[in-house]
């Protein structure tokens, strides 16, 4: 690409580096400018020709695998699907996901995610794991509809920077951790849902969920997980109604 | 971990929530538009009968439903609403002001509708 005549706009980063910095600060770059090019294409441009210490995360540049997500202009969104042109000329201000603490520019800590998605056992569970003389586990059509929009997930983690109960209960198990744990309780090859369930409906895990929604609004794979929370309540709800009907371990 | 009892005031909003979306604008739609249109003499027998249908008690007992239903969904929300302002450590006691003034204006409710 040829500088010379060429349209530029400006890219306001959000910058911080632990060891020097005392606290974070913007650092504003001029980028070319081409319609093609997403905030992604920008944030590698600004790192391989004006500051190789820019830190940011990305893998594949087509919105599968989840790792580019920061703030553009105060909204969530993978980076590489935020074209300039939707943003030209004015500029764009890019800043680390909110709901996360920096380690180092625009790269967040996953600990606490990851944690949350490990703690609704996201894996197949059943009682029979290592029998395996009846064949596979046959799916029907229909059984695979019931979890398919729910397993689309790619953790770029949106959802949990798109959330305000995320951003202020710690708790809260999250968007994405509690679709997934859905996910699995509506496998038909599934046995877990009770195991799952003593973890999403304890405390704030799920009933933190006020339903505002934001999560699926940003979701850039349509997992709609407020509406897997929803279901998920709804579950939690027969649940805890099916106490009073039926003894405990009677198989409920 | 004890799983939360937070299940039964959440299926009780849930509830509330389907009654409120369902029923209330068509509430409105009858009681405050439809009833009192056209020529008054006729908008007074019509509402006449509407109200002799409202006094049969089944659809008493309906109506309080929709209505017990519909107040609880409104503390629910506004319950939650306060956590989410800053009174997060206060849930519990939240539950007293919210769901108390709902049970208030279901017993208000009833009162009204026993008149009738």
């Amino acid at each position: 690409m040829t500088m010379s005549a060429q349209q530029t706009m400006t890219i306001e980063v959000f910058r911080y580096h632990p060891e020097t910095d005392d606290e974070p600060r913007f650092q504003a770059y001029e980028v070319p400018y081409d319609e093609d090019w997403v905030v992604l294409d920008a944030l590698n441009w600004i790192k391989d020709h004006v500051d190789g210490s820019l830190t940011h995360r990305w893998s594949c540049r087509m919105g599968v695998c989840g790792s580019c997500g920061m703030m553009v202009n105060g909204d969530p969104k993978l980076t590489c699907a935020a074209f300039l042109k939707d943003y030209y000329p004015r500029p764009i201000k890019v800043e680390p996901l909110v709901n996360f603490p920096v380690e180092r520019d625009l790269v967040v800590s996953l600990d606490g995610f990851m944690e949350k998605l490990e703690a609704v056992k996201p894996y197949i569970i059943r009682d029979d794991v290592n029998d395996t003389s009846g064949g596979e586990y046959l799916q029907s059509p229909a059984e695979l509809a019931q979890y398919k929009q729910y397993s689309m997930c790619i953790n770029c983690m949106l959802c949990y920077a798109a959330c305000p109960v995320a951003g202020h209960e710690d708790e809260f198990l999250g968007p994405a951790a509690l679709a997934l744990g859905h996910r699995y309780n509506k496998d038909s090859r599934d046995q877990g849902q009770s195991e799952r369930l003593d973890v999403m409906l304890v405390g704030e895990a799920i009933w933190g969920c006020t339903f505002v929604g934001e999560c699926t609004v940003v979701c850039p794979k349509h997992v709609d997980p407020a509406g897997a929370i929803q279901q998920a309540k709804a579950v939690g709800a027969q649940e805890y109604f099916k106490r009073f009907v039926a003894p405990k371990g009677a198989g409920v | 971990m004890k799983r939360s009892g937070e299940a039964f005031w959440w299926a009780l909003f849930s509830a509330g929530g389907v009654m409120a979306a369902l029923f209330v604008p068509a509430f409105v739609l009858v009681t405050g538009f439809l009833l009192p249109a056209g020529d008054e003499a006729v908008a007074a027998e019509r509402t006449a009968q509407f109200a002799a249908a409202v006094g049969w008690w089944p659809v008493k007992l309906a109506l309080l439903g929709v209505l017990a239903l519909s107040f609880v969904h409104c503390g629910h929300r506004i319950r939650h609403t306060l956590m989410d302002l800053g009174l997060r450590r206060f849930s519990g006691l939240l539950k007293v002001p919210c769901y108390g003034g709902a049970l208030a204006a279901t017993i208000w409710a009833a009162m009204l509708l026993w008149r009738i």
